[in-house]
């Protein structure tokens, strides 16, 4: 019982580190957030494994660790340390203030959704399950509500951790196999989307999403 | 299920020689050792696809890799599509990048890097094809983008970087929806089935759909669509699709709609087959039903008026996805039979007209309708292969996509919805004026001034024909093994249903017939006259 409480709890911390990441003025200063934020979602892969005795999640755990906390916010402040747009500012569309009023109103949607769910495995965990939910569409709103293409690859690395807590509350015992598929994928996708932005950099001069709108109609 | 090492070679093929590529050096690799490895992988995967399609048909279910990868009827059709497009624009790919080459688009390096990743984008799309675990179908579909990325931004120009970096986010996030349904699809079965390492298997989970939670798996079946939905260009979820078919080079455009676009779908197939069985078709059809027809009412509209001719045949391949998913969301064996054969047939249509595209952009330089007329004066083999594609895409007989829009607007009569199909079928007629006008003007027009008589390479004329001739024969006569693998796939989706016969409406003997509710065998128009008394009644 304690354990649960102590899931449901620490899932909370999700959605402030995802905010900082999503708010922060820099790319890079995002890439230390996601790491964090990455940290607090491997406590939570352990905490759901103490509780459940699943061994496959404290493999899961750790090849979390390598992947999220370490290796993609490394690639992340290498590639975009020397990138700078300053006319840009921190590319957030819209004020801080009324991003957090949108994420408490996107975990109460979420939390109306998971209640109707039966599965026995989400019972205890339902409000670190809605959060898991809450983060993945709060990945969507940093990817919209964000000008600077550096910045909008943090959007799909919230959505993917998301997806990874709901895994891990719903599935886990499931094979470490498709744990390791889905970090794995992920880490291709943050090095492409960050060597395309990079390019787009050179040949632009700028990071502005609002400047990619030559293709139309 | 028969183990088999074929689904095994058909994927090593394209990726050894995808890192050959790319990995060895220049010194190594020269463009025509590029050239030769990639024809040899291509013309490797269409035997081995032939191969297992051979075996699906002699009614085994190929399975290799402890059953994480699977080939069944279903599998074949979308593995068929997959060699048989690949093996066409990889071979209309040599003299294409050649042009690129000797008119300084590209350079040698990026020519090398073209081939390497055409390779590595068609492995990906052979493993969604292949793949029975459904996180292995996401990792796929997820690498497909990643895969063709660079080939869509391979020109480094700063339209085409902007149409590789939409495609990839809006592709990437779209997906990550489809992960999201894949792991709810997955939690939900390692909680019904007894080993966890089962309910990664669509097969397992296929087999015990009916113990799977109703709430969870209608999210998640909003969360595939969303997801597989976005890569299959459907609407509202499209935008990223006519930025990168135009900006690709042209062999990649016809691989992306002609291909990719079916992969995603297959996903979206894979999902509809377990909600089936899980909830019954009534909640998935009904999305696929909406999705597909806003997908032909905004395509058809945005389609005429585009004055780029890559993005008239991007907004094309949106409208086609849509019929698809209306075919699947009429349901019953006729309607996912129909949505099969439209798969195949836009495949063969629309890389035949996007490679035609080509020709016109080698000749002409330009994609502007405007300024492209008179190609059949100009280059009369290009200018015709270019009017057979639009005649085709257009949807007249006796061309392949007429046969199976014929057959989807019989489903959508038979279903109960005529007013649905009415307002489909205006919508068409306004693709068949857009149609009309690019045969009209860039076909049959005035050759622009100044213009170069003479037609383009043998080498990117002779897939051209290849393609034109089956969109030819699969309109006068859909080949009997091809009706079967679209039957028995369309039984796959349903679990069961009554036994579908796929053919044209003038084939009127032999296997060209199919069940009414009455199992009485009936021609195409036979099957819509039920609806179609109830109207007049």
């Amino acid at each position: 019982m304690q354990g649960t409480l102590f899931i449901n709890g620490l899932s909370g911390f999700l959605i402030v580190t995802a905010l900082l990441v999503a708010l922060a003025p820099r790319p890079v200063q995002a890439a230390r957030f996601y790491a964090l934020q990455s940290l607090v979602l491997v406590a939570l892969f352990v905490s759901i494994a103490m509780t459940t005795g699943s061994t496959e999640l404290y493999l899961w755990s750790a090849s979390a660790f390598v992947t999220k906390v370490v290796l993609v916010p490394v690639i992340m402040t290498k590639m975009f340390r020397r990138l700078e747009d300053p006319e840009l500012g921190s590319g957030a569309v819209m004020p801080a203030a009324l991003s957090i009023v949108g994420a408490a109103l996107i975990v109460i949607l979420c939390y109306a959704v998971i209640s109707r769910v039966t599965l026995p495995a989400a019972l205890p965990l339902k409000p670190a399950l809605a959060i898991s939910l809450a983060h993945f569409f709060l990945g969507l709103g940093c990817i919209v509500g964000q000008r600077n293409i550096l910045k909008q690859v943090f959007g799909y690395c919230l959505m993917e951790n998301g997806s990874h807590l709901t895994l891990a509350i719903l599935a886990p015992n499931a094979p470490e196999l498709v744990e390791v598929g889905i970090a794995t994928d992920a880490v291709f996708a943050v090095v492409i989307m960050a060597v395309l932005g990079m390019r787009i950099s050179k040949t632009l001069g700028s990071l502005d999403a609002r400047k990619l709108t030559t293709l139309k109609g | 299920m028969t183990p088999s090492s074929l689904p095994l070679f058909i994927l090593a093929g394209p990726l050894v020689i995808a890192l050959a590529i790319l990995l060895l050096p220049a010194r190594v690799m020269s463009l025509r050792a590029c050239e030769a490895a990639h024809v040899v992988s291509m013309v490797l995967v269409f035997a081995l696809a032939l191969a297992m399609t051979g075996q699906v048909l002699g009614g085994a279910r190929l399975e290799a890799l402890a059953s994480w990868l699977y080939v069944d009827s279903l599998g074949a059709i979308f593995l068929m599509i997959i060699a048989v497009v690949g093996l066409m624009t990889g071979l209309y790919s040599l003299g294409y990048i050649r042009h690129d080459i000797e008119v300084g688009h590209l350079d040698m390096r990026r020519a090398k890097i073209y081939y390497g990743f055409f390779n590595l984008f068609v492995f990906t799309m052979l493993l969604s094809a292949t793949a029975n675990n459904i996180v292995m179908m996401w990792v796929a579909v997820e690498a497909t983008t990643l895969g063709s990325a660079f080939l869509v931004g391979i020109y480094g120009e700063k339209t085409s970087l902007e149409a590789a970096w939409k495609y990839v986010v809006i592709c990437t996030v779209g997906v990550a929806f489809g992960l999201y349904g894949t792991v709810l699809v997955f939690s939900n079965g390692s909680e019904v089935l007894a080993d966890p390492h089962q309910a990664v298997l669509w097969t397992s989970l296929a087999q015990n759909a009916a113990s799977l939670d109703p709430s969870l798996m209608k999210i998640a079946f909003v969360f595939v669509v969303i997801g597989f939905g976005t890569k299959a260009g459907l609407f509202p979820m499209h935008a990223w699709l006519p930025d990168a078919h135009s900006e690709a080079p042209s062999p990649v455009s016809a691989l992306l709609s002609g291909v990719l676009l079916k992969c995603a779908l297959f996903v979206i197939i894979r999902y509809l087959a377990l909600m089936v069985r899980a909830i019954g078709p009534e909640f998935p059809q009904t999305l696929l039903l909406t999705l597909g027809v806003l997908s032909v009412v905004v395509a058809a509209m945005l389609f005429f008026v585009q004055k780029d001719l890559k993005r008239k045949l991007a907004y094309s391949s949106v409208e086609h996805v849509g019929l698809i998913a209306i075919g699947l969301g009429l349901g019953g064996p006729l309607g996912v039979a129909a949505a099969l054969l439209h798969s195949i047939n836009h495949s063969l249509a629309k890389a035949l007209l996007f490679c035609g595209s080509g020709n016109v952009l080698m000749k002409y330089g330009t994609r502007d309708l405007d300024k492209v007329k008179g190609m059949l004066r100009l280059a009369p083999a290009s200018g015709l292969l270019l009017m057979i594609g639009a005649l085709a895409l257009s949807g007249f007989p006796p061309f392949n996509v007429f046969v199976s829009e014929f057959l989807v607007f019989a489903a959508g009569l038979k279903a109960g919805h005529p007013w649905l199909m009415l307002v489909c079928l205006l919508f068409f007629t306004v693709t068949i004026a857009g149609f009309i006008q690019i045969i009209s003007g860039s076909v049959l027009g005035k050759t622009s001034e100044g213009a170069k008589p003479g037609d383009v390479s043998a080498a990117t004329l002779v897939p051209l024909g290849i393609l034109a001739a089956l969109v030819l024969v699969m309109g006068f006569a859909v080949p009997a093994p091809i009706a079967k693998l679209v039957a028995d796939a369309s039984a796959i989706v349903l679990d069961g249903g009554d036994p579908v016969t796929v053919a044209s409406p003038w084939q009127f003997g032999g296997t060209t017939l199919f069940a009414d509710d009455n199992g009485l065998l009936a021609t195409p128009a036979a099957a819509a006259e039920p609806a179609a008394e109830k109207e007049t009644k």
